[in-house]
């Protein structure tokens, strides 16, 4: 079956894409979607740990390597919503100083763009997709923009707990800012708190994709393709334009797909492994790839959590599996003598029993049976995410293992420097410090022998022109005009806030600014 | 998914079942249903289910009972995309038999060489000893892949089936509040 050339095709339903197909298609574009998972419905969405590993990446794997690979399965998505699907929704924005830190401190990038540029679209994104928080609390630490659509979320005992004991460390915490309902919103009923964030919300009060900007563009005409795996990027005889997509539909058929502008918004591993896989006579190194920068500067954030154990019933299963309190009282990149990069505090997450059996990782057999029990009315976690900055050592490419198409899987290299390892280890001491003065009668980081890792990113990182970067501040590729990048693939550096709420952002900035200059870039 | 393939699927998420294979017939079952009715094996031999019935229940008290081992048999005999094993999200690479029948046998082989005799034949205490030593990858003469993502595979199972369920929840004290409710207990 051949298909009709198509304005615009965009590979991966998640996040950034959802975004571009809703801008394309409310603007009149015709506009197809092709994800390589199912095409979930909220009422596949089961509340349980176990049934919730269907929503989780099935398929093609990536293959790890370096000293700290980056365990992706738990977070990552599969299918229609993409990693958004079963997000814990904590909706932190960058702040001005991590679109600077090469002016500021002589180190990594500088992204082509300022949050000044970006801040209209935060609080576009929030009235798009409804955010609760308190916007006024938080400006402590960012510019003024507009208040959030709805109050903050409520509080437990399980988040709760914390606040003295970081009050005492100078860290204040305010109200954490996320993408769900703590109100009815457009028709989408308030959160109810029974903590099954992490494997998909069926009620809608979770901000993910199916229910905000892919609902919206599904209804504005964008076809979603579930169950088909995009393997090159298609492109003309003289390597000026790319014309569309060869794909394997649900079938496993061969199938290509044009259109006049392709937009990769696939997971950041999964980008450079279709531009690197598009390689052509005229495009040897892969597809916008002359600066061989392509599938460099991966990046993650480390994890650094600190459980503890109250007497007190905290109620640990009730809330959001995301923050109830946040707090940047450590997001300087110099917070830390020795160390540098940004941390940011999150704390009052709901937990299930699979997260108190993980918690001590190391008991088994009735000792593990003993503290189950005291897990289940006592415990809680204070967690800090941090930053790394971009080697180029850390890097997509392409394995000699293929999948069952045919294309070579991707490989994920990723090491930390000791800058990173200087930070995780400040932010346990840290998190330690603040666990000692509650009331907590136990304490303990969650330090394993790995550097547990979440949020990828880079990998078709954005700037100023082809000799430091792959696409300007919109995702669009700096050598094939029709050619676009989009979600945490095009992000410089990382912060330490997690990202999909600039992930909507910048996608929604470029989406926009794609309409807007259809004619000149589709031809 | 097409409706029938998500029929399908919330019938048995909302039942806890999986789908078991007797006598040729598809049954709905919880694991520990499965068990206690002694449906057949599909994929791990008498003597794999013995050795995972064993490691389970050192590593979970009640896990046996709790039918890990028909758990993880009818996991690892159907397309790993639908998979509900923690393997898939520990970055296992698929098909998921091989890394059970890699684990099992690693375990077997290491208690024969140390004790001259399989996990299942060792006394509690010797059994607990064994695992403590194989999460701190202190085994003399393991082969097979590492000790300690053995250990941590085995007992994300365990605690499956015994704490991720329901019943468990309840065991715990924990109120369940499911969105979409199951109307068994696992």
């Amino acid at each position: 079956m051949a298909y009709e050339k198509v304005d615009a095709v965009i590979v991966g339903a998640g996040a950034s894409g959802s975004v571009f197909a809703y801008v394309l298609a409310r603007a009149g574009k015709k506009v197809v979607i092709l994800d390589n998972g199912p095409d979930w419905q909220l009422t596949d969405l089961i509340s349980s740990d176990i049934w919730g590993r269907r929503v989780k990446p099935a398929g093609a794997p990536v293959l790890l390597g370096g000293k700290n690979p980056f365990a992706y399965t738990y977070q990552a998505g599969w299918g229609v919503g993409g990693a958004a699907l079963h997000y814990f929704a904590n909706f932190p924005r960058y702040l001005p100083s991590d679109f600077k830190i090469k002016s500021e401190h002589n180190r990594a990038h500088d992204w082509p763009i300022a949050y000044e540029n970006l801040a209209p679209f935060y609080d576009k994104v929030a009235a798009d997709v409804g955010v609760s928080g308190d916007a006024k609390a938080e400006e402590k630490w960012r510019p003024a923009g507009a208040p959030y659509p709805m109050p903050p979320m409520k509080t437990f005992p399980n988040g709760e707990a914390w606040l003295k004991g970081a009050e005492t460390n100078g860290i204040h915490f305010v109200p954490a800012a996320v993408g769900m309902t703590s109100t009815e919103f457009k028709g989408r009923p308030a959160c109810i708190y029974d903590g099954w964030c992490h494997v998909g919300c069926p009620i809608g009060a979770l901000a993910n994709p199916v229910v905000t900007y892919l609902g919206e563009a599904r209804k504005a005409g964008a076809e979603v393709r579930a169950l088909c795996t995009a393997t090159r990027v298609l492109s003309n005889q003289d390597g000026t334009r790319v014309t569309g997509v060869e794909y394997y539909d649900a079938n496993k058929q061969r199938q290509v797909q044009e259109a006049s502008v392709v937009i990769l918004a696939a997971w950041s591993a999964q980008n450079p492994r279709l531009l690197l896989n598009s390689a052509t006579d005229k495009h040897p190194k892969g597809l916008a790839n002359s600066s061989e920068l392509v599938g460099k500067f991966m990046m993650v954030h480390h994890i650094a959590g600190t459980w503890a154990l109250f007497d007190e019933d905290l109620t640990p299963h009730m809330g959001t599996v995301g923050a109830q309190f946040m707090s940047y009282d450590r997001y300087a990149k110099t917070s830390y003598p020795g160390a540098f990069g940004s941390s940011f505090i999150v704390a009052g997450a709901a937990m299930k029993t699979n997260d108190y059996a993980a918690a001590r990782a190391d008991l088994f057999g009735p000792e593990l049976a003993a503290f189950m029990k005291r897990a289940a009315r006592g415990i809680t976690r204070i967690t800090f995410f941090g930053e790394e900055l971009p080697q180029l050592e850390n890097r997509v490419e392409l394995a000699s293992d293929k999948d069952e198409f045919g294309m070579p899987l991707a490989q994920l290299i990723h090491s930390f420097d000791d800058d990173a390892l200087r930070l995780w280890n400040a932010n346990f001491e840290q998190g330690m410090n603040v666990a000692k003065a509650t009331t907590a009668t136990a304490a303990w980081p969650g330090k394993p022998p790995f550097v547990p890792t979440a949020h990828l990113h880079g990998g078709a990182i954005m700037g100023k022109g082809p000799e430091n970067s792959v696409t300007n501040s919109y995702g669009q590729t700096h050598e094939i005009a029709n050619l676009w990048m989009a979600g945490p693939c095009i992000f410089p550096t990382e912060g330490a806030s997690n990202p999909t709420y600039t992930i909507f952002a910048v996608s929604l900035r470029g989406a926009e600014h794609l309409a807007q200059n259809w004619g000149s870039v589709a031809g | 998914m097409d409706n029938f393939e998500r029929r399908a699927f919330i019938k048995g998420a909302a039942l806890g079942t999986l789908v078991f294979m007797v006598d040729g017939a598809k049954l709905m079952l919880t694991p520990r249903e499965a068990r206690a009715q002694g449906v057949p094996l599909r994929t791990l031999t008498a003597e794999q289910a013995a050795t995972l019935d064993s490691v389970g229940e050192t590593l979970v008290p009640g896990a046996k009972e709790a039918g890990i081992t028909n758990f993880v048999d009818q996991q690892i005999s159907i397309p790993a995309e639908q998979s509900l094993l923690q393997a898939r999200i520990l970055n296992v690479r698929p098909p998921f038999a091989n890394f059970y029948r890699a684990a099992i046998g690693a375990v077997d082989q290491a208690s024969n060489k140390a004790k001259s005799q399989k996990f299942a034949e060792l006394t509690p205490d010797e059994q607990h000893e064994f695992v403590d030593l194989m999460r701190q990858n202190k085994l003399d003469g393991w082969q097979g892949p590492p000790g300690p993502f053995v250990y941590t595979v085995l007992r994300s199972d365990a605690v499956d089936v015994v704490y991720a369920t329901m019943d468990g929840y309840a065991t715990l004290g924990v109120p369940y509040m499911p969105h979409i409710a199951p109307t068994k207990r696992w």
